[in-house]
């Protein structure tokens, strides 16, 4: 019974504050940091009312909190994410509480539901991954994120200007023109913010152009031509903010919105971009 | 102070921004519990399940005329 006492000490050590044996409760993975004061946190809260605490191993900390496996374990996580107004509450919660330790550390975000056993789980992925958190963190150092994105303005009405009496060829040549002049315009628009990103890439420390957001989910009517991060470090935020914002003010067919600073989350990835 | 001033950054988020990040982007570790979300896969057909009830939700928002965000 008293044999390998000296390889499961630490481990007993760390069971002591929790006693259950079969765990009820996960931990909850918020986000990865370094030098970071853990009273920093203090009142700080992650998911639902569980405060966060730091889990420490070679140097880095890991920003973690209880969850409920009723609530997040395999089975129920995949049913509540179907339920928008959980994911809603469960990713605003996540947010806040990445943005509290962004505030006073250096902070590399974790995504969505990253979930351990136990705490030995989460220091063991500290220790094996030191290297590539290390130099995510290095990445991100003084720096933010900004994302900007830009929309087509409103398409004007199609022409209502229809003569009265058309022929079929007329109609059908009226028609390709209209097709031509979108595709023109959108490979103009193309051009333009393919330079607009290029611009804003030379503020930053590194960018990313994301997924055009889906209409359904943002609810927005123009389409998004653009969905870009950029990781800009704060000394040039305001300078990078404001060219954004008005690099293209003349151009009234496409309207930029610039929406920052985030969490560097776009530029956290383990391998190198 | 800086808790309440993230709070109420938080909430004019808007959701799509956030999920943007929170699944699209952020650091992926394989996680004990739920192993299958760190695959795009599951991400992308959750989604399309998200789609489907945020425009439910949409319509009975728009229906009731609430906005409680």
């Amino acid at each position: 019974m008293s044999s390998g006492r000296a390889s499961s000490s630490s481990r007993t050590a760390a069971r002591k504050e929790k006693a259950d044996p079969m765990p009820a409760s996960g931990h909850y993975l918020v986000a990865v940091s370094r030098s970071l004061d853990p009273h920093a946190l203090t009142g700080v809260q992650g998911i639902r009312d569980s405060a966060v605490r730091v889990v420490e191993c070679e140097g880095l900390q890991a920003v973690v909190c209880d969850v409920d496996l009723d609530e997040f374990g395999e089975e129920p996580l995949r049913r509540n994410l179907e339920n928008l107004s959980w994911v809603e509450e469960m990713a605003r919660a996540h947010h806040a509480a990445v943005c509290a330790v962004d505030a006073v550390a250096t902070t590399v975000p974790m995504r969505f539901a990253t979930i351990y056993e136990s705490e030995d789980r989460v220091a063991e992925q500290l220790r094996v991954l030191r290297d590539p958190l290390t130099e995510a963190l290095d990445r991100v150092d003084g720096a933010a994120e900004w994302s900007v994105k830009a929309y087509a303005a409103p398409v004007a009405a199609e022409a209502e200007d229809r003569p009265r009496a058309e022929t079929g060829a007329a109609y059908l040549a009226r028609r390709r023109e209209a097709v031509e002049a979108r595709r023109r315009r959108e490979s103009d628009d193309e051009q333009v913010l393919s330079d607009l990103h290029h611009e804003l890439a030379t503020r930053a420390v590194a960018s990313r152009r994301l997924m055009p957001q889906d209409p359904r989910l943002s609810g927005r009517q123009e389409p998004m031509r653009m969905n870009a991060a950029y990781l800009v470090t704060h000394d040039a935020a305001q300078s990078f903010s404001d060219y954004a914002t008005k690099a293209l003010a003349d151009r009234t067919e496409l309207r930029v919105e610039v929406d920052g600073p985030w969490p560097p989350y776009s530029f956290a990835s383990l391998e190198p971009s | 102070m800086t808790l309440e001033s993230t709070t109420r950054a938080s909430a004019q988020i808007s959701l799509v921004d956030l999920l943007d990040r929170l699944l699209g982007t952020g650091v992926v570790l394989v996680g004990d519990v739920v192993i299958s979300l760190a695959g795009i896969d599951l991400v992308r057909v959750q989604l399309e399940a998200l789609i489907t009830s945020v425009r439910s939700e949409l319509d009975q928002g728009e229906d009731a005329g609430t906005d409680e965000a």
